[in-house]
């Protein structure tokens, strides 16, 4: 069996744009989902809205694509409703970070046992590119004509600080790399959080001066720092520039779950 | 095995010509019928997995196929008495 055998075929190729990072994002994670031996009739897929949260239309199993925001409130429910239900959410960055943004420190405080990958293009992209709360400073996008003043949201942060049992974050260039920390994240007990820095050529990489896909995805592996280099450079005081982003595994630990399969 | 791009499925976004550590997927030239210009393949022989996955019975790298947004890559069974190219490389 290979993760091909997760995609419903009879639905691809699916709607993304040419060079669309998200389609990366879902091989990475039904290659570790492949991995688990998990039943197909106990696994569900569940999603909010935008381009990311189209993934689970394109899988084999159950899923539910939720409300705007609202993919944590009900896999919050199904996992609670069924513990023995593998539960795996799909999520983008406004989806999760904007509108649900109260769902997910929520659902990190509680730790339920799901994972979350939230493909991350730093844009609203479905909506034809609207800033959204990890849109970069100085990045261009149709409500940020003049380039964006505010501060980001970095969410592997935010949800640490919120209790979550896993954090990891790589790049859709980094496909190996990702796909090993989702088959980490499926077997920690309670929240893992996976987030997938991606190229959206069509709203982000066009606003903002990356020509080609292969520009964004090359400022993407540039731009991306390791943990363990990152730590290095702190201890020998060197500075970090803003626009560098850390990958790696953040954070593992075990703090008490909910829903956990008995 | 053998490697392959399906044509229903490619963008042609032209990722796969970077992430290759062989280099073995080219920029196309001619528009195919659905209007995409979908990359070529140079010498495929030389993939790793192409040669390997069989005697070792798993994936050897991969990484295109992972990669692969639109999930075009693939590998398939060669036909019997397929001619078949055997590249040295130095
Ligand atoms: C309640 C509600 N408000 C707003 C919208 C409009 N809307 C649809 S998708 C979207 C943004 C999605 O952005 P993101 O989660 O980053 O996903 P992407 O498309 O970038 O993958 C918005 C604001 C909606 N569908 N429902
Ligand atoms: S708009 Fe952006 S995120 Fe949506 S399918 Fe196109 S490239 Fe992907
Ligand atoms: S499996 Fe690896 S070596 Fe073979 S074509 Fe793909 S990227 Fe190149």
């Amino acid at each position: 069996m290979t993760y091909e055998d997760w995609f419903r075929k009879d639905r691809l190729p699916h709607i993304y744009c040419a060079g669309c990072g998200n389609g990366t994002i879902i091989n990475c994670t039904l290659a570790a989902i492949d991995q688990m031996n998990w039943n197909k009739d106990e696994t569900v897929f569940i999603s909010g809205i935008g381009c990311s949260s189209r993934a689970p239309g394109y899988i084999v199993t159950d899923s539910l694509h939720t409300t705007h925001g609202r993919a944590l409130a009900f896999a919050t429910g199904v996992k609670l409703a069924n513990p023995k239900l593998n539960v795996v959410i799909f999520t983008g960055d406004g989806d999760l970070a904007a509108i649900g943004g109260n769902h997910f420190i929520h659902a990190c405080r509680r730790n339920i046992d799901i994972t979350v990958i939230c493909m991350n293009n730093q844009i609203y992209g479905m909506t034809g590119g609207q800033g959204s709360p990890t849109t970069p400073k100085g990045c261009f996008s149709t409500t940020t004509p003049y380039g964006s003043a505010e501060s980001p949201f970095d969410l592997c942060e935010l949800a640490i600080a919120a209790g979550a049992n896993y954090v990891a974050r790589w790049t859709s260039y980094h496909v190996k790399e990702l796909e090993k920390a989702v088959k980490v994240g499926l077997e920690t007990p309670g929240f893992s959080f996976i987030e997938a820095m991606t190229q959206c050529p069509t709203n982000f990489g066009r606003r903002n001066k990356f020509k080609e896909v292969l520009d964004q995805v090359e400022a993407l592996k540039t731009h991306a720092l390791l943990k363990a280099k990152r730590d290095r450079m702190i201890e020998q005081g060197e500075n970090i520039p803003d626009d560098f982003f850390i990958i790696g595994e953040l954070i593992r630990r075990n703090r008490p779950a909910m829903g956990v399969k008995t | 095995m053998k490697l392959v791009i399906d044509e229903t499925r490619c963008k042609g976004c032209n990722l796969c010509t970077k992430i290759c550590p062989y280099k073995i997927f080219k920029e196309g030239k001619k528009p195919n019928l659905r209007g995409i210009v979908v990359p070529e393949l140079d010498r495929p022989e030389r993939c790793a997995n192409c040669r390997l996955q069989r005697l070792y019975g798993r994936t050897l790298c991969g990484v295109c196929q992972l990669t692969c947004p639109d999930q075009a890559i693939h590998w398939e069974e060669e036909q019997p008495y397929e001619p078949k190219k055997v590249a040295i490389e130095y």
